[in-house]
């Protein structure tokens, strides 16, 4: 076999310009496709990232019904008990206690719905981006029990800004009745997330749990995991352990079906690019080899006039199928390593693009993992081989008389 | 059908009929013919005459379309292809006119291939493929590749091949055509030691009155048939 190695190796370079027209191409190819793998399971990254930091967390406990209902009554049940055992938690990183409602937000100019949450400053920092995200006051840093945090979006609509008075409304649990307050705006964020910057506002929890008569009591659990990874994990214990006594503790992809959606999607570009790749090796190879094979027709009968099985001219012809694709390999990975690694550096900016409900915040950076650089090229050479064998039995069932015509 | 064992090739009433461009062409038209072991003998005949399609034919190349044809005694209409390929490893060596070595085989890679097919193991190889050169006159070319080499060169070269796996038959298409006479000359003298010293059996297709000369028998062929068969004494 390692004559015939020899000989494929030789005869490919044979006619160097043609080899290397093809050998680019399909190098090209396969180096494409691991770019676009790269910025797919990046971008897959930055959107699970950008939807997870900057308000849902990896996962949330609610009451059972309340993400549905959204009524001020669904408060979690067994608090204390859900908190102590999630601060023992080691999966657990952090977590913060919110509540959530939906009201009126009032000015003197204008009038908004918007869902009013109620938060832990101190905790609410490790679990959200809006601390980060605000570019006028202050996230929280008074004492005031008046403060309000609210989207630049939703300024411009009331017509408001930093020091400005507003008049939340809200419906209490137990009954429904009306609750009214009045803040003063002490932060004004923008997190590029169209729904939060004109329709949340930020109040502090003790004072939205008065407001809605529920002293102690919170809607919404935000926990962040040591790993994001364990998010993806359906058989982890947690789930089950939180989703007791009425309660539910659900991921971010339960949470944002649409960007577990975009997996999937992935997954189907990743399948085409595939098939684009196998197609042009398919072409690349077949016409290469027909080329070569056609070329030096003579030679190959000559082999097999002097004893060559029909099985070692195929030999010699996936030999050479062979020694093309591990060219190919060679020029891929070469592209695709410099091309994905400076990317990865580098960062591709599709800031403020939405895409599955989701506002790209960050640069993307592609992801290199191992199993592109092993799985893709072992692929692409096995199918190099596979498409070989048309030209290989093709040359091995040629007539000897017709290959050296005229010559005996 | 008798032991064959002297009788290197035997044909009898051996037919090819084909097609070329829709008109039916009677190439070789009941051949009965017996090389025997040791000959130089030399088939000859103008263009179209069969000499062609006869070689193919008896080399295990081509299929008769009636007839039968032995070689060392084996019937090759009852061979398969696996079977014919290895008979004319084992048993025939190839001189073509245009050399047709392989360019991108070193002289050594070339000689050694028919001997790598046979299963010799390399050492072996190596040593018959360094003994042939010298005896051809090549000493020191075998790392070179055959576009480096002269026309003479490289026909020595495709003689040491055909005959370095010790075939019982070496079958020659015109190798002196491509050959100045001095060249061609010392070519067949080559040959012809070799098939007095080891009784090699040479078979030439040729119209070079040079080897007609050189060969021990004369066989004309024409419009498919044999119209002379003379030995020499």
């Amino acid at each position: 076999m390692w004559f015939y190695i020899k000989l494929a190796w030789r005869n490919i370079f044979r006619n160097k310009r043609r080899t290397i027209i093809a050998s680019t191409a399909i190098g090209i190819a396969l180096a494409c496709l691991l770019f676009f793998d790269s910025v797919m399971i990046g971008m897959e990254k930055t959107m699970v990232e950008s939807a997870t930091a900057t308000f849902l967390g990896d996962a949330e406990i609610h009451r059972k019904g309340f993400r549905d209902k959204q009524e001020p009554d669904l408060t979690i049940n067994n608090l204390a008990e859900v908190t102590h055992s999630l601060s023992e938690e080691k999966i657990v990183d952090r977590f913060t206690l919110r509540t959530l409602s939906i009201g009126m937000i009032t000015s003197p100019e204008n009038v908004e719905s918007v869902v009013m949450v109620g938060v832990n400053p101190k905790t609410e920092t490790y679990l959200s981006t809006v601390n980060d995200a605000v570019t006028k006051g202050n996230f929280f840093k008074g004492d005031s029990t008046r403060d309000i945090v609210i989207g630049a979006d939703l300024a411009d609509i009331l017509h408001v800004t930093l020091g400005d008075r507003v008049v939340v409304t809200v419906s209490q649990a137990k009954g429904g009745d009306l609750a009214q307050e009045l803040f003063i705006i002490s932060g004004i964020y923008t997190t590029g997330v169209k729904e939060m910057d004109s329709g949340m506002v930020f109040v502090r929890l003790p004072k939205a749990q008065a407001m809605l008569g529920i002293p102690g009591q919170v809607h919404e659990i935000a926990v962040k995991f040591t790993d994001i990874h364990y998010a993806s994990n359906d058989k982890l214990f947690f789930w089950n352990k939180y989703s007791q006594n009425g309660n539910e503790a659900v991921s971010w992809g339960t949470l944002l079906p649409q960007l577990k959606g975009v997996s999937k999607f992935t997954g189907v570009l990743r399948f085409v690019m595939s098939a684009i790749l196998m197609f042009l090796v398919l072409f690349s190879i077949i016409n290469t080899l027909f080329m070569s094979l056609y070329e030096r027709l003579f030679e190959l009968g000559v082999l097999r006039a002097v004893g060559t099985k029909p099985w070692g001219v195929i030999k010699l012809m996936l030999s050479e199928a062979g020694a093309l694709g591990v060219l190919s390999i060679i020029v891929g990975l070469t592209i695709g390593l410099i091309v994905t690694g400076i990317t990865t550096v580098v960062g591709i900016d599709y800031r403020g693009i939405e895409f599955a409900g989701t506002t790209i915040q960050h640069l993307l950076y592609p992801v290199m993992k191992p199993f592109q650089f092993i799985v893709y090229p072992i692929g692409l050479f096995i199918f190099t081989i596979i498409v070989g064998l048309y030209p290989a039995f093709v040359a091995a069932r040629m007539s000897i008389v017709d290959a050296i015509h005229k010559s005996l | 059908m008798t032991s064959k064992s002297e009788q290197i090739v035997v044909t009898k009433d051996l037919k090819k009929t084909y097609k070329a461009d829709g008109i039916r062409v009677e190439a070789v038209r009941g051949v009965d013919l017996t090389i025997e072991a040791g000959e130089f003998s030399a088939i000859v005949g103008p263009s179209g005459s069969g000499k062609t399609t006869f070689l193919n034919i008896i080399s295990g190349l081509d299929t008769p379309t009636t007839g039968e044809v032995w070689l060392k005694g084996q019937l090759l209409t009852k061979l398969n292809d696996r079977q014919l390929s290895d008979l004319r490893r084992d048993n025939i060596g190839f001189i073509f006119q245009a050399y047709n070595l392989i360019p991108v085989l070193t002289v050594e890679e070339n000689i050694e291939y028919i001997m790598m097919l046979q299963g010799v193991p390399k050492l072996e190889r190596h040593k018959r493929v360094l003994s042939i050169l010298r005896e051809m006159g090549l000493e020191g070319l075998e790392k070179r590749f055959p576009p480096k080499l002269s026309g003479g060169q490289q026909q020595r070269v495709a003689i040491a091949r055909a005959m370095v796996s010790r075939p019982t038959l070496i079958l020659a298409d015109e190798p002196t055509a491509n050959l100045d006479s001095t060249t061609g000359t010392g070519l067949l003298k080559i040959m012809k030691e070799l098939n007095q010293h080891r009784g090699m059996t040479f078979l030439f297709s040729t119209h070079d009155p040079m080897v007609m000369d050189w060969a021990d028998r004369v066989i004309t062929l024409k419009d498919g048939h044999i119209e002379k068969d003379e030995r020499k004494n």
